[in-house]
């Protein structure tokens, strides 16, 4: 009998049971904290979840199809979360597999995932949802006019469609429910929606889902509702009413304050959970202390949508980017320095292109002391004692991004100007080559909203005995 | 007195690749009501530290939590060409100032 058919057997004997739920980790493949998974396995969980995935790290690994996390900690986190899941014989669920949840993310996750259970000695049943989003769906979405922009990036185009070097979906808690049909001991997603990790199993046992989307919410975060906030494992003891949150490393406190104040994290607005099945109202939620580190929320309601929807996500190639990396403690060279960055563009572009040609590149400089992380309207009242100059360069070649880059550096270490003290160079250089390749670049090209009728066949679901 | 006086914490964080969205939150009441209360806490003020129309910018009291959030659109999507702040943590810092 597999993990999922035993939960369901225990709550059919039993159906005032109260379930409990682990949020292993919010981004698994950095560490999880062996100290408190172990604690988490000895409550006894009825399930063990993990998110993998963001679009906080951007669009690259979207694009590029790799991992933003580690190979060797990814698999290091992968195999504890799978022998303390299979050690209690409960099911574990992971989403949003491999960083961005595409294919590529998915299929390498899954190649762990296979090679622990060989070197382990786990067997296991498995049920693998894919998110890729079918291009022509997409495209009939488009014309259809069932296509919404979330602001910001314009109207989807079937020509950006094509374009996009990866376009994923957004499982929701429908794909997940659609696996544990399956009966499988493991469940693992391309991208999804985090709370679908947390809220699959309630929903099969059918728990009231206006908190079951709460606590999913806040759990797929792990400890970060917590006073202080960390990512430690989190336990979640959920009954018909609410449920009950603890960290699972004693420094880490669950107060009514910390767990309301956490709906604030990340979302556009802290009373709506939104998911493609319906919204979360939490406005009437309240949050009682059990004890110093337990808190008990409940009062959530469930709005079940008219009309489902996915969240589509796509990265497109913008060109192969390089940097260059560089400093500066001159005074007037700093005092310059916005004017004197602009004018070495202009020296590049003659020196890289020929007369009267237009850039086939782009470069922009960064200058970090200055305005490189906000886009300061004044000059500091004080100039900084030094300076950080990044300047980044994209063309459609590696080859020609290092051109650019490596010119720059040169006409800007030697680049003259009025009451120039330091004519040997402008710049400190903290090692050489100073110009690094950074890769291809990529742009979201989606993040739209697809109005669906049955998002089944758009996250089909796979099994396999591992 | 400034937010950075009576705040106790000031953050600022994606939501979604494409909306940055800040949350002021106050150890007490007092504070809470004082930065609520504020004539300076409004869409016109704030638009402009982040080049967007004021139109775009929401502000929403969260009281449960002594908090303030505000919500409003990136100038350019988390990590494209142009963005300066891949996960959006460092543009708290024009809110700083405020007074309130």
């Amino acid at each position: 009998m597999s993990a999922v058919a035993r939960l369901r057997e225990r709550f059919a004997a039993d159906p005032s049971r109260k379930l409990k739920l682990v949020g292993a980790t919010g981004q698994l493949g950095y560490g999880i904290p062996a100290a408190s998974l172990g604690e988490a396995l000895r409550r006894q969980p009825d399930m063990l979840g993990a998110d993998m995935g963001s679009t906080d790290i951007g669009p690259t690994f979207l694009g590029n199809g790799q991992m933003a996390t580690s190979a060797e900690q990814t698999k290091k986190d992968l195999a504890a979360l799978l022998k303390g899941a299979r050690s209690l014989d409960i099911p574990l669920v992971i989403g949003s597999a491999g960083s961005a949840g595409a294919g590529p993310h998915l299929d390498a996750t899954l190649a762990m995932v296979r090679e622990i259970a060989r070197e382990e000695g786990l067997k296991f049943r498995l049920a693998v949802i894919r998110s890729d989003m079918p291009r022509d769906v997409v495209k009939a979405a488009v014309r259809a006019g069932d296509m919404r922009s979330l602001g910001l990036l314009a109207e989807l185009t079937e020509v950006e469609v094509d374009a996009a070097s990866a376009l994923v979906g957004q499982a929701g808690t429908e794909a997940f429910v659609r696996a544990l049909e399956q009966d499988p001991d493991v469940i693992i997603a391309g991208r999804a929606c985090d709370t679908g990790i947390y809220a699959c199993i309630p929903q099969m046992l059918g728990f009231p889902l206006g908190p079951v989307m709460h606590m999913a919410k806040i759990i797929e975060c792990a400890s970060l509702c917590c006073d202080p906030g960390g990512r430690d494992p989190i336990l979640a003891v959920l009954d018909r009413d609410g449920f009950v949150l603890e960290s699972m490393n004693p420094d880490r406190r669950a107060t009514p304050m910390s767990v309301a104040a956490h709906s604030l994290y990340e979302q556009a607005d802290p009373n709506e959970i939104i998911e493609p099945e319906g919204i979360a109202n939490v406005f009437a939620a309240q949050y009682e202390a059990v004890d110093e580190r337990r808190t008990r929320v409940s009062g959530a309601v469930w709005h079940p949508a008219s009309q489902m929807t996915v969240k589509l996500e796509g990265a497109t190639r913008v060109g192969e980017r390089a940097v260059l990396l560089a400093g500066s403690a001159d005074p007037r060279f700093i005092a310059g320095a916005k004017e004197l960055t602009e004018q070495v563009k202009g020296v590049v572009q003659n020196l890289v292109c020929g007369p009267g040609e237009a850039p086939d590149y782009t470069l922009n400089f960064r200058l970090y002391g200055l305005d490189a992380v906000y886009n300061w309207p004044e000059p500091p009242a004080n100039p900084p004692r030094e300076i950080f100059v990044m300047a980044e360069v994209i063309a459609d070649t590696t080859e020609r991004a290092m051109t650019v880059a490596k010119s720059t550096k040169q006409y800007l270490l030697h680049h003259g100007f009025p009451g120039r003290l330091s004519t040997s160079g402008n710049l400190a250089f903290p090692f050489t080559p100073p110009e690094l390749v950074a890769g291809t670049a990529y742009r979201f090209s989606a993040y739209h909203v697809m109005a669906v009728d049955d998002p089944a066949p758009l996250f089909p679901v796979n099994v396999e005995d591992v | 007195m400034r937010l950075i006086d009576i705040a106790r914490v000031v953050r600022s964080k994606n939501a979604g690749p494409l909306h940055l969205t800040f949350d002021l939150m106050f150890a007490d009441r007092a504070n809470y009501d004082r930065c609520v209360q504020s004539p300076e806490l409004n869409a016109a003020r704030i638009a402009p530290l982040y080049g967007v129309p004021a139109d775009s910018v929401r502000i929403q009291p969260y009281p449960v939590a002594l908090a303030v959030k505000i919500t409003l659109p990136r100038l350019a999507p988390a990590g494209s060409p142009g963005d300066r702040d891949v996960y959006g943590a460092q543009q708290h810092v024009p809110l700083l100032e405020l007074e309130l």
